[in-house]
């Protein structure tokens, strides 16, 4: 066997320099032994947030009354990432590595993994603690966060899904000025809608897979009965949700549907006739070229089809009690009724508070944009969402792959049957084990 | 006739000259040499071995648990996630993407920037605005080339899209939602961007070349493809065998850009390369221990390439 000579000794050291470069990109942290030490000033509260809603303004001037509230106390508004997913991402480096925030928003889907792994105190204990209440949150939206008894966030940005439409095309389409009663109805309806529209426009658009198609498909799944999951036993091979996917099929076939990585902009631009998204997104439909209209999500009989989304904030379990007790303060705060009608009016996410509704700038405000009530009288008719999205981890991820597959064509049995495995095996590998009873 | 020389025999050699003063070392260096370069490598090797295989030795380690990103503890699992891993059919097409992906952009951007390269060494009016023009985008940050890319390629208000059908009345493919353009409008991005790299150190390596021998061959009436091939080319050897190394590496680490337009998808794995599963598992799926086990897999993959790399070159240097 020939020598390497030292030019080629160099080289491939340099090599495996720059290849365990790579290689080490994945978990460096010692994940085995980090307590997450925490960091931080007591008196400097971090506020990791991604700003949902385009709420950043209306966070800076929250977060300049309680300074102005509580002077010895500071305020620090961290960009922690452009969406619920980015945040998690970065406060799992922090648990990894040290320097918690003090507050953090944690999605639907984000927070049970931090909740299972011991990284989020008990909001609920540290209110009680410090004389705060919890009595007044909406009692669905607050129980969203239960786990073994203990609540691990404090509802914030919460929305639900609402069916937008375009008031032009459906009065150019012959269609009565409301939202369809139920899914059938809107497919009698998709011919017409994409007639009025025409062609390199689409009847629905929809987010993609990569995005939160996982989050709306749920609530036309529900609508037929189905679901992705019965508790913790995945159920995406139910002849209901089998159906409901093989109409989501249908829809693409025919072309009145088009999903897109984002949805919103699309639809703001007139692409699309109707649009199944967060209410967080009625506070970018301010100069639309066209009438919006805003309507419940088709629910025949009277189900509750429409799950509840959005992100609660949540305080690290590894931060000193002082910095807990004050990030339960600035929770409270940025969460009371006065604060929750500035927030819900700056973006159209729903009140969290139940005395939010009776502070006169939000019934004003509700009576002037009929569309932002739409939210708040649906709101009776939400539910939590499926296990199989939320706690499992990379749940909506895995489905939002396989309903992107489904759209584009594939087998709807098979592509369900795999999810059905996928999810099974992320629940016995990595929450399983967890689970305390 | 003169008497030849006398020839001495040589000195015998019992053994060593008897020792004056301080016995040299064996390399003949002295030892204020050895301190001075001890000084000057120690201060990387320390680098090098805590922030690049350290953190190796600890990723490895991690392959072989079950860590979940976010857990204080993991457990050990053996070789678990390997064996997941060689039986997840996804696996398959992400390597698949990886190579397409490489491939595609070594090949391309390595021989664009000689083209480009060779183009620009001649005595063009306004050479040194299209040479910066062609390096800009290597500077820019990958973030944000994709985003701008994003609307290049939109399939409603994209460029390509109106260029097609305004000159050619062609529609255009859907590139978020079709695996398969989607991998191609992530390559093309990735070479726009990188191309400046390889026409910058191509550039160099051609100002550097001994153009007497170009000139030889042509007056000895070698046609232009043989100078290209049998003169320059052998001449680029090193600066091509350095590029392919870098631009590799590079290519196979490509994560803004992916992030940016595509996530990794449509349908789930349509752009997912190496690089970006690791992020996936890791940091979607809180997979930690699996992200580890597929980096792991990935760094063997490029140490196998990178041996076979510098062996081949060094049988060309040498040959």
């Amino acid at each position: 066997m020939s020598q390497l000579s030292r030019r080629g000794f160099l080289g491939v050291a340099g090599g495996a320099a720059l290849a365990s470069g790579l290689a080490a990109c994945a978990g460096t942290g010692s994940g085995s032994s980090s307590s997450g030490g925490g960091g931080g000033s007591a008196n400097t509260i971090d506020f990791w947030s991604n700003h949902p809603g385009k709420s950043k303004a209306a966070e800076q001037k929250i977060i300049a009354a309680f300074e102005k509230a509580n002077p010895k106390l500071k305020v620090k508004l961290t960009d922690a990432g452009k969406d619920y997913e980015e945040v998690a991402q970065k406060f799992n480096a922090a648990l990894a590595g040290g320097n918690l925030p003090d507050v953090v928003v944690t999605s639907d889907v984000t927070w049970f993994n931090f909740a299972l792994n011991n990284r989020l105190a008990d909001v609920g204990a540290l209110f009680q603690k410090n004389g705060l209440s919890t009595s007044d949150y909406v009692d669905g939206l607050y129980a969203d966060y239960r786990y073994e008894g203990k609540h691990f966030a404090i509802p914030y940005a919460r929305s639900t899904i609402v069916f937008y439409y375009n008031k032009d095309v459906f009065k150019k389409a012959g269609l009565p000025d409301r939202a369809p009663t139920s899914w059938d109805e809107f497919t009698q309806w998709a011919p017409k809608l994409q007639s009025a529209i025409g062609n390199g426009k689409h009847a629905l658009i929809l987010d993609d897979g990569a995005n939160y198609l996982d989050w709306t498909f749920q609530a036309i799944n529900w609508s037929y009965g189905g679901a992705y999951s019965k508790e913790w036993t995945p159920t995406f091979d139910d002849p209901k949700t089998l159906k409901a996917a093989t109409v989501l099929q249908g829809w693409a076939k025919s072309k009145y549907l088009k999903t897109s990585a984002d949805s919103a902009s699309d639809f703001g631009a007139g692409l699309g006739a109707v649009l199944l998204e967060s209410t967080g997104n009625l506070g970018g439909f301010k100069d639309l070229p066209f009438e919006l209209g805003v309507g419940f999500v088709p629910a025949p009989g009277g189900i509750k089809a429409c799950p509840t989304g959005g992100a609660g904030v949540a305080i690290p379990s590894g931060i000193s009690a002082e910095r807990q007790n004050n990030a339960a303060k600035f929770v409270e705060f940025l969460t009371n009724a006065q604060n929750t009608a500035t927030f819900t009016q700056a973006t159209g996410y729903m009140p969290v508070r139940k005395s939010a509704l009776k502070e006169p700038s939000e019934a004003a405000y509700l009576q002037q944009n009929p569309n932002f009530n739409v939210a708040v009288q649906q709101l009776p008719k939400t539910r939590p969402q499926d296990y199989a999205r939320v706690f499992v981890p990379g749940g909506g991820a895995s489905i939002g792959q396989a309903l992107d597959k489904i759209v584009a064509g594939a087998d709807v049995a098979a592509t369900m049957k795999a999810l059905n495995g996928t999810i099974s095996s992320a629940y016995n590998s990595q929450v399983k084990p967890k689970l305390k009873s | 006739m003169t008497a030849p020389p006398e020839i001495s025999a040589p000195a015998p050699r019992s053994g060593p000259p008897a020792p004056v003063g301080k016995p040299p070392r064996r390399s003949g260096r002295p030892y204020g040499e050895w301190l001075l370069a001890a000084g000057l490598l120690l201060p990387n090797l320390l680098l090098l071995v805590l922030f690049t295989y350290r953190p190796l030795v600890d990723n490895i380690r991690l392959s072989f648990t079950d860590w979940n990103i976010s857990a204080p503890v993991a457990r050990y699992i053996g070789v678990q996630n390997y064996v997941a891993w060689f039986h997840d059919g996804n696996s398959h097409q992400v390597l698949l993407n990886t190579l397409i992906f490489t491939v595609a952009t070594v090949g391309i951007s390595m021989a664009l920037g000689l083209a480009l390269a060779m183009l620009l060494d001649q005595r063009l009016r306004g050479r040194n605005l299209v040479r910066s023009a062609i390096f800009a985008p290597f500077v820019i940050s990958g973030a944000a080339v994709g985003l701008a890319f994003q609307f290049v390629f939109d399939p409603n208000f994209g460029m390509i899209r109106d260029l097609a059908d305004r000159f050619l009345g062609v529609s255009v493919p859907d590139f978020y939602q079709q695996p398969g353009w989607a991998l191609v409008m992530v390559t093309t991005t990735y070479i726009w961007k990188n191309l400046g790299y390889t026409f910058v150190i191509y550039l160099a390596a051609l100002q550097g070349r001994r153009a007497d021998l170009d000139e030889a061959a042509e007056i000895d009436g070698a046609s232009a493809w043989r100078r290209f091939s049998k003169v320059l080319l052998p001449q680029l050897r090193p600066t091509t065998f350095f590029l392919s190394i870098t631009v590799l590496l590079n290519s196979v680490q490509v994560f803004d850009i992916i992030n940016v337009m595509t996530r990794g998808g449509p349908q789930g794995y349509g752009t997912t390369t190496l690089v970006y599963q690791v992020y996936r598992e890791t940091f979607v799926n809180n997979k930690a221990g699996y992200g580890a086990t597929i980096a792991t897999i990935m760094f063997l993959i490029l140490l196998v390439i990178t041996v076979v790399q510098v062996r081949v070159m060094d049988r060309g240097m040498n040959s």
